[in-house]
Parts: C-alpha cells; sequence; structure tokens
C-alpha cells in the first residue's frame, strides 16, 4: 500500500507553493504554457506535504 | 566547467543525464523562484516521506549562485546517503572532518585557480557540526578560512536510530534516549559569531525565499570576507514521530529566523544589492 498526490488540474492556479514545499526533486513541473503544474509521479513518497501548503485544494493524498 | 555532451553520443545516454545537461542549472543563473521550469541537480533520494532535510537540500542547491563552480563537502548522517546523487561537485569526508577537509581543498583552489571563485560549502548535520566535528568547524572559524558552513538541524542523530544530540532540546525522549535530554540544545548560532564568523543566520525551508537569500549572503561574504555559518531547521518525522504531511507547520511554529553580520559583511551585502 502506497500513497500518491492526486491534482485536481481544474483548480490549479499555477501558484507554485507545492513546488517549494516538495522534498522530492523533479516530481512537480510548471508548465509555461498552461501555467498550471504537472506531476512526474513516479517517485512521489505521498508525504502530503504538498496538499499540506496548497491554499486552492487542488491537492489530495490517496491510495496508489 | 559546464558539462557538454560529445557528438554522436546524444542518443546513447540516460535520459536524466541529457536533460541534466540540456536543462540543467548550470551556467544560468537560476533561482528558487524558477524551481519547476529547470532539471534539478538532485534527480531522486532514499531519505523518508516529507523530510524537512531533503527539501533543505533541494533549496540549497538551487540557490547556489553558480552552481557549476561549487563544491559540496558533506559528512556522515542523512545527507549524506542524498549527496551521491547529486550532480554537483561533492566530497564525503569522515565524520566531523568536514570543516578541515573544506580548508584545505579551499586553499588548494585558491592556488590552483586564483583568478576565479569556487565556492566551497559544507553542507553536514548536526552531528558532524555541533558534536563530532565541534572542534574542526570552530577551528576553521578561529582561521578565519574562506568558507560556508550549512547545519541542517534535525535535532538528533536520525540515521541511526534516534539517540540524542547535543541539539536536541531539553526534556525531549527519542528512541535511543528513552530517559528524555537532561541539558538544553547547544547554542551554535551563538558560537558562530563569538568564533569569528562575518555571516551568521538561522532560518528554516517553510520560508523559501528567505532561505536563498541568506544561502547567497553567506556564500558571498564566504568568498570576500571570511567564514559563514547558516543553521537551517529541519525537524525529522521518523525520529520525532509525527506525520510527514506536518513537517513544515512544526517549522513555521517553531521558526526562529536570525541574521548577524558583521560591519563589513553588511557593506559586502549592500554594495553587491543582495
Amino acid at each position: 500500500m502506497s500513497f500518491i498526490a492526486k491534482l485536481a488540474e481544474d483548480l490549479c492556479t499555477g501558484c507554485k507553493q507545492c513546488i517549494f514545499a516538495c522534498p522530492e526533486p523533479n516530481i512537480i513541473r510548471f508548465n509555461g504554457n498552461t501555467k498550471k503544474v504537472e506531476f512526474y509521479i513516479d517517485k512521489c513518497k505521498g508525504c502530503g506535504l504538498c496538499a499540506e501548503a496548497c491554499k486552492f485544494d487542488a491537492l489530495e493524498i490517496t491510495l496508489a | 566547467m559546464i558539462p557538454k555532451i560529445s557528438p554522436g553520443f546524444e542518443d546513447v545516454l540516460p535520459v536524466e543525464y541529457r536533460e541534466l545537461v540540456q536543462d540543467g542549472s548550470y551556467g544560468r543563473n537560476l533561482r528558487i523562484k524558477d524551481l519547476g521550469t529547470f532539471k534539478e541537480s538532485i534527480e531522486e533520494h532514499p531519505l523518508c516521506a516529507g523530510c524537512a532535510l531533503s527539501l533543505s537540500i533541494r533549496l540549497i542547491v538551487a540557490s547556489l549562485p553558480c552552481p557549476e563552480d561549487t563544491i559540496v563537502v558533506g559528512t556522515t548522517g542523512c545527507n549524506s546517503i542524498l549527496m551521491p546523487q547529486l550532480a554537483i561537485h561533492n566530497i564525503h569526508s569522515l565524520f566531523g572532518n568536514q570543516n578541515a577537509v573544506a580548508s584545505g581543498l579551499k586553499r588548494a583552489l585558491k592556488i590552483r585557480y586564483p583568478d576565479k571563485h569556487k565556492d566551497v560549502v559544507v553542507v553536514a548535520g548536526d552531528g558532524g557540526t555541533a558534536d563530532i566535528g565541534l572542534s574542526m568547524t570552530m577551528h576553521s572559524w578561529f582561521r578565519r578560512e574562506n568558507i560556508t558552513t550549512i547545519m541542517l538541524d534535525n535535532e538528533g542523530y536520525s540515521n541511526t536510530g534516534g539517540q540524542e544530540s547535543s541539539m536536541t532540546r531539553e526534556g525531549v525522549v527519542l528512541y535511543m534516549a528513552p530517559l528524555g535530554k537532561k541539558y538544553p540544545k547547544t547554542r551554535m548560532f551563538e558560537i558562530a559569531r563569538e568564533s569569528g564568523c562575518a555571516y551568521v543566520a538561522a532560518v528554516s525551508p517553510a520560508s523559501p525565499r528567505r532561505l536563498e537569500k541568506m544561502v547567497r549572503r553567506a556564500i558571498l561574504v564566504a568568498r570576500a570576507i571570511g567564514p559563514t555559518y547558516v543553521q537551517i531547521y529541519c525537524p525529522c518525522a521518523t525520529n520525532y514521530k509525527f506525520s510527514p504531511s506536518e513537517t513544515l507547520k512544526r517549522t513555521k511554529d517553531d521558526e526562529q529566523i536570525r541574521e548577524y553580520m558583521s560591519s563589513d559583511a553588511k557593506e559586502l551585502i549592500e554594495r553587491l544589492g543582495e
């Protein structure tokens, strides 16, 4: 059983707070065209720091 | 030195390495605000979920003013299991020797590259800096070596099962310290200030922009004036038994952001506009 972060794209405002809170490098990338973040989820450990940092409830931790 | 891929080898190199060369941080003067838009210098790491120490190292690496000309000196601790994955020159030293190794390295680099700035940055845990390596750390400050010392203070020996360190707070009970610690936390900020550091700062990864500013200031002051010290508070979710998602909240609650600079350092920072 493992946990990963799940992004609700319509709620993302591209404020990048999740990128500054994530301890894992290169998982959350900012897409300059859509002005939203993208997840490269294979290396996510599901700690939940990004979900805590998100002020728009766009992120939640779910079972993988 | 900025690495390049030899012609003909583009398609056989691992994809991570190719991305690092083509989209990495070398020679581009990138800052923390640019995180997420470039390939970071750490590929992945085996530290625990929600580790504030790994977040701090990620932010430190993104804040380096000149990553291609930086040498990171590490020592035993949680941070040393991340260092092999770091795409910046780094050295692992014996436990506690990091500031002595860094002093020699900086002196050699000054002779080898007299017209170039090579930043030597020590990144070590609280055990390496404040317990086992305290004498070597303090003597590098007494000798006014041009190195930056960054201590990642997770308040214990987390790598070996949770023994108390001198940075553990009074009364804290850990797995391998069942009676609780009997004396207060060492005042490393004051020790650094009184030992001759030109710039001393304490911060936590909950304030990434401030962390960036302090790390950059510490490195720039170390280039020109003398030793500098930055203490980063990184609570350990595994040994302090809290949920990994609470790490930054706890960091914010206990945060004590402090900064000291000598008059020379203040003048330099104002001149550089940092």
